[in-house]
């Protein structure tokens, strides 16, 4: 599926990237990504991910490879969702170097917003980091309002 | 080491987002974003749901999920394993939350898109800490800033306070460990509320005015419930100008409600004796979490035993003996005299151009004046004037007391040369510095 543009630079801006997966008896479980790379004519993002800090979450992948990932902008709010299936590698240099970038962009913006890096820390950790390589099939508008939930774009 | 759900307390002041994941039956995982999670008990945690449909979806066909809370004070992460238990739309639970989110979305003028449809009611399985190389320990809440012995010390304070103007400032002085602190009393004969004391800011912005409903304050009042926020980062401030000149004053007839420009957390409590609402205890301040659960319940335990005294001072106010005042003209002959101007239509007065009142504690002012001015007299009592036909007096017969003390109050504010002073139970004096001269103006 095509990422358009607008969505594509949405997701590489400093926004926070969470992640939901589930084990085989559909138990869900949480983590955070830090940083975000689209290949938008594959209809592929890979996110980074520390499998130190959400060993569950990249256990899940490798096992169901079930993946949806929220990116939200914390000043404003504005979300989106997309959903489909992952498949975890080992990190490039490429994806190193970038999640060290994202987690400093992130830091600046969130301390922008009053809170400082002490306190951001612990939701930035590139620590063992792994690639999730996911193949977009849905993506959903998440801003709080009456469009929340709303599915704008499937993969045919 | 086991985490207990209490430990984690200020995760559910709703500083950091907390977030949570769902699975469809065909497996499909959700991830959203949650407005606000509530500690209910030892077991169970609350999520309002608004718009979160695929969550609420979810939940239903498969109950099991995770919610993630964040400590606002070193960012450690926590991991809920949660299943979703009952929604419930109605009961305290789901009023004190409907409360929360309406005084806090109309602050961001999303009053109408933030409704709260029902409370989902979760029980928690397990916490698990999130690794992290910066934090691996619970830090434990911090103790309360208001333990019940202050809270004792500040009612004992109130109710050695005989009245309306002793007690308001037992209230304020009571509640000394906090930088900012405001009481309001409701106008009986509208929806507003009027500053009657302040502690902390440039200006007491005694007189300032509030509608019932609107912002903290007002929601406090209309539901008759504490609200508390502890991150007003993203909020904008309630009030329109913080740092009101007296020259604005001048122009539109108001005097604008004191505030502090970076407050993060606000508690504002409401005064109930008798099932009425006799006014509102508010607090701000300019740090995260000022406020805890247990500061909301000490305070609220205070708010209402004012609002008892307070209605006990304004019925045993008494009607003052008659003026037993010397025979002697005490009308004020030196200095330079200064102008009050009577506007009839909302009855405000300005002292030499200076707005000072409006209502009717200003009614109340050039009553006196004028009684002045024609017998000499600078004495009278709560009796005749309340049973004065010039006065018009709304009926009310328990408000006389707060209305005088807020014409005071202000007159001492305005340095005015007219002032106000309670000189026993139910009789008050006029002290002048100059001659007045009382004009009554149409508009």
């Amino acid at each position: 599926m095509l990422i358009n543009p607008d969505l594509a630079a949405f997701m590489t801006s400093p926004v926070m990237i969470i992640l939901g997966t589930r084990d085989d008896a559909l138990v869900p479980e949480i983590a955070r990504a830090v940083g975000a790379i689209v290949r938008p004519e594959q209809g592929c993002v890979d996110l980074i991910a520390s499998e130190w800090q959400w060993p569950k979450t990249v256990a899940n992948i490798r096992a169901n490879g079930r993946l949806s990932v929220t990116f939200a902008r914390p000043s404003d709010y504005v979300s989106y969702q997309v959903k489909g299936h992952a498949a975890v590698t080992p990190a490039s240099a490429e994806h190193v170097a970038l999640a060290a970038q994202y987690m400093d962009r992130m830091a600046a913006a969130l301390a922008d917003l009053g809170l400082e890096k002490r306190i951001t820390a612990p939701w930035l950790v590139d620590r063992d980091p792994v690639t999730l390589r996911l193949a977009v099939q849905e993506v959903f508008v998440q801003t709080p309002g009456a469009k929340a939930g709303q599915l704008i774009e499937r993969d045919q | 080491m086991t985490i207990q759900l209490q430990d984690l307390a200020a995760c559910f002041e709703g500083v950091i987002p907390s977030i949570i994941a769902t699975a469809a039956p065909d497996g499909m995982p959700n991830i959203s974003y949650l407005s606000h999670v509530v500690l209910v008990d030892d077991e169970r945690v609350a999520l309002s749901n608004q718009f979160f449909s695929k969550t609420a979806a979810n939940v239903r066909a498969n109950p099991v999920a995770a919610v993630l809370i964040v400590t606002p004070r070193d960012g450690a992460q926590y991991q809920l394993d949660v299943t979703f238990d009952q929604s419930l739309d109605s009961g305290d639970l789901f009023d004190d939350m409907a409360v929360h989110l309406r005084a806090t979305s109309t602050q961001m003028g999303m009053g109408g898109i933030m409704r709260l449809r029902g409370v989902d009611i979760y029980r928690v399985r397990a916490v698990r800490a999130v690794p992290s190389p910066a934090t691996a320990v619970a830090e434990p809440s911090p103790a309360a800033s208001l333990p019940l012995a202050a809270v004792a010390a500040a009612t004992r304070r109130i109710s050695e306070a005989v009245e309306v103007s002793s007690i308001v400032d037992a209230v304020l002085d009571g509640l000394h460990k906090f930088s900012h602190a405001m009481l309001l009393l409701k106008d009986p004969t509208c929806q507003r509320l009027v500053t009657i004391g302040s502690r902390g800011y440039g200006r007491s912005g005694i007189g300032s005015e509030v509608p019932v409903g609107e912002g903290v304050i007002g929601t406090a009042a209309s539901e008759r419930r504490p609200v508390r926020v502890s991150d007003m980062s993203r909020l904008r401030r309630f009030g329109s100008a913080v740092q009101a000149s007296s020259s604005d004053e001048n122009r539109t007839r108001t005097i604008a409600l004191p505030g502090i420009p970076d407050a993060m957390s606000q508690v504002a409590l409401p005064m109930v004796v008798h099932g009425v609402l006799r006014g509102v205890l508010f607090l701000e301040s300019s740090k995260r979490l000022a406020f805890t659960k247990e500061d909301e319940a000490g305070l609220a335990i205070v708010a209402a035993h004012a609002a008892a005294a307070l209605a006990l001072a304004e019925s045993e106010a008494g009607e003052g003996q008659p003026v037993m005042q010397p025979a002697q003209n005490n009308l004020v002959t030196r200095g330079q005299p200064f102008r009050v101007v009577h506007y009839a239509y909302d009855d405000s007065v300005f002292i030499d151009n200076e707005y000072l009142i409006k209502g009717v504690p200003g009614r109340l002012l050039t009553h006196l004046l004028r009684i002045h001015l024609r017998e000499g007299r600078t004495e009278f009592t709560n009796r005749e004037i309340r049973l004065s036909d010039e006065l018009r007096l709304p009926d009310i017969k328990d408000n006389l007391e707060t209305r005088l003390l807020l014409l005071r109050r202000r007159l001492e504010e305005k340095a005015a040369p007219v002032q106000l002073l309670r000189i026993g139970r139910g009789r008050v004096r006029l002290e002048l510095t100059a001659p007045a001269i009382l004009e009554e103006a149409a508009n």
